[in-house]
């Protein structure tokens, strides 16, 4: 971005109304331009929010700390330079330099690196924490050449590896890869010496740029993809394997055709990490089934399910994989090295993201799975993301039995020795609930989205209330499932979040949540923020039923309407789907 | 106007949002309010962003009007062609 572009992006929102997104931003330097930037990444990214960035003094990073740790923004960045942890690693000091005083730098960094530390621990217990380690160049400090590493260069970026390992253990808090930037921002482009000493603000324009673009991006957690759908032929595998048979097909060096391997690696990878991997593939069933039979494919055909070779349509395939899987389109990625096959799918499913997989391009297919780590990162592994695929795989086996034999929901769940537990504890934080509030489409009240520190502030008010539902039954469990959020208002309980995830539907899950919370508090009335958004018609569809007509926004039920209504809607009925 | 000029009213409009397209080309640091030493070394980093140079600012206050950028732009122009 460049720094009028960012202007014009802050002067295009200067009328924003909405709720404020406020980040404070703990530097030494004087963030002058990179403040911009920042405001316009964020801007960006928070687009139904005005952002108010705050900062301390300049030169003032030890008591600018300080102030982040008793801040209450909503989300703390702290960017420091070298120069920060020793005003000696700089160039705006009259200090002398020699051998002599290597040691006592090496203790200050380590002192400061430990402030730093204390103050991070503080602030991520209130809101998520952000933080830069020193992206400039060490100055020519050291005796030996330049192109030798020393022994107190290597110390003190030892003793910063330290630091950051530990307080990348926090949970609220992300670190800036420092590959990352590296790749984005050359070295020798960053530093603006003139800027530095004329103003303090010591980056060039685009690498103060590069880096908003990265601090803006960790600020907030995007929801991951779910769902990898990928064709086979010169995409999993080189070569056409109607044509040259399951011998003929590789993925190895002494075909030139190692990239495959790669693929199939991180393909194996994201599926280890609770990421869904189908195939979408134009070919004989019978022969992909042979071929990944194969012993050294790189990925486990238990990771692929469903597994869709046909002739026909590819928006066909797509759609029956995204019906198996319960998913939306947007959160699903089609990998194909056809631009043809792309068009048909983009065009039927405009919101699935299309990838071209470029074949016999292989700094192509890196750069490839640099993008779907971007598209499917996350993180925390939890353990929800273990079990998924085995569960929807599961679910549809066990689904698809009583379906034919025209089960009611009644015996079906006694059939599944389906058990759920209800647990009410708002600590320690639990990252699923606000996890699956954020991402939930279908199933949700209202639709409504939280960052880390509004939901963190929204429950530690006494008043609240946080439900969270686990389920399982014979076929394994779907883990944490369910989230209602709210308050007790007298004899009424107000519900301000409401969600389940799609994988646990046709569960009667969200009648005994209502059960539960009725029986939990006592109360004679529930009563539901309810706003109907683009996609939330399944729980539009529940409500209706449970209070026997549409729902308006903030619909209640009261505890009598609702177990006359229940009964009722336990009577067998046919079970229409999964 | 011509192009160059065109070129710096749109870094003018970007750091000094509030300026009409008139008031462009009178503006210095004394008569805009918001002209302050934050928006000069703003207006000096979009100038450089936008003509691709790199301006040498011993004493940034000597950039403080329309005009004087814009003939700084022109000698710049001159000793290059």
């Amino acid at each position: 971005m460049k720094l009028t572009e960012a202007l014009e992006i802050l002067k295009g929102i200067k009328s924003r109304k909405g709720e404020v997104f406020t980040c404070f931003l703990a530097t030494g330097t004087n963030p002058l331009h990179l403040n911009t930037f920042l405001a316009a990444e964020l801007s960006l990214l928070f687009a139904h929010l005005r952002i108010e960035i705050q900062q301390g003094l300049f030169g003032d990073f030890a008591g600018n700390l300080r102030r982040l740790a008793s801040n209450e923004a909503h989300c703390g960045i702290v960017l420091m330079e070298w120069t920060d942890l020793d005003p000696r690693l700089g160039i705006r000091t009259m200090a002398a330099w020699s051998p002599s005083v290597y040691s006592d730098i090496l203790s200050t960094v380590r002192a400061r690196a430990l402030e730093v530390q204390q103050a991070i621990e503080k602030a991520c217990q209130r809101m998520p924490v952000v933080l830069s380690m020193p992206t400039l160049p060490l100055p020519p400090i050291s005796f030996v050449p330049g192109w030798q590493a020393s022994t107190f260069e290597i110390e003190l970026k030892a003793a910063l590896h330290s630091f950051a390992s530990q307080v990348s253990q926090y949970a609220q808090v992300r670190i800036l890869n420092p590959q990352r930037i590296d790749m984005v921002s050359p070295l020798q482009e960053r530093f603006d010496v003139e800027s530095e000493l004329l103003t303090g603000f010591p980056y060039k324009l685009p690498h103060a740029s590069a880096l908003a673009n990265l601090l803006a991006c960790l600020t907030r957690r995007p929801a991951p993809k779910k769902g990898l759908i990928t064709d086979l032929d010169d995409t999993l595998w080189r070569g056409i394997l109607g044509e040259v048979g399951v011998d003929g097909i590789s993925w190895d060096l002494d075909h030139y055709s190692q990239m495959h391997a790669f693929y199939q690696r991180l393909l194996g990878a994201l599926s280890s990490e609770g990421v869904l991997i189908a195939v979408a593939s134009k070919n004989e069933l019978s022969l992909v089934e042979q071929a990944l039979l194969r012993k050294d494919l790189a990925i486990s055909a238990n990771s692929i399910f469903p597994m869709e070779a046909s002739w026909g349509p590819k928006s066909e395939a797509v759609a029956r994989i995204l019906k198996t899987w319960n998913v939306g389109a947007d959160s699903v990625v089609f990998v194909d090295d056809s631009p043809l096959e792309l068009a048909e799918v983009k065009a039927s499913h405009p919101d699935v993201e299309c990838i071209k997989f470029p074949t016999k391009d292989s700094l192509g297919v890196y750069h490839l799975a640099i993008r779907l780590r971007d598209l499917f990162g996350k993180s925390a592994i939890l353990q929800e993301d273990t079990i998924r695929a085995e569960s929807i795989r599961r679910s549809h086996a066990g689904l698809a039995a009583p379906e034919r034999a025209k089960t009611t929901h009644a015996n079906f769940l006694e059939q599944v020795e389906a058990e759920m537990s209800f647990n009410f504890s708002k600590s320690p934080l639990d990252p699923r609930a606000l996890e699956l509030v954020n991402k939930t489409n279908q199933f949700n009240l209202n639709g409504k989205r939280y960052t880390e520190a509004a939901w963190h502030n929204y429950l530690l008010d006494p008043e609240s209330f946080l439900l969270v539902v686990s389920y399982t039954d014979k076929y394994g469990p779907l883990g944490k499932i369910a989230v209602a959020a709210g308050r007790r208002e007298g004899m009424k309980l107000k519900i301000d979040a409401w969600v389940l995830s799609c994988r646990a539907f046709s569960r009667r899950i969200e009648y005994r949540s209502l059960e539960e919370l009725f029986a939990k508090f006592g109360v004679e009335e529930i009563e539901l923020d309810y706003l109907a958004t683009e996609r939330n018609s399944p729980l539009r569809e529940f409500l209706a039923e449970i209070l026997g007509g549409a729902p308006a926004p903030g619909c209640g039920i009261s505890r009598q309407a609702f177990h006359a209504r229940a009964k009722t809607l336990q009577e067998p009925k046919e079970m229409i789907n999964g | 106007m011509d192009e160059m000029e065109k070129r710096l009213a749109a870094c003018f409009s970007a750091v000094l949002p509030e300026l009409t397209s008139e008031e462009i080309p009178q503006a210095s640091a004394t008569s805009v309010k918001s002209w302050d030493s934050v928006a000069t070394i703003t207006l000096i980093a979009v100038v450089e962003e936008e003509f691709e140079i790199s301006i040498d600012v011993e004493d940034p206050a000597q950039f403080d009007s329309f005009q004087q950028i814009l003939s700084y732009l022109r000698e710049g122009a001159k000793k290059t062609d």
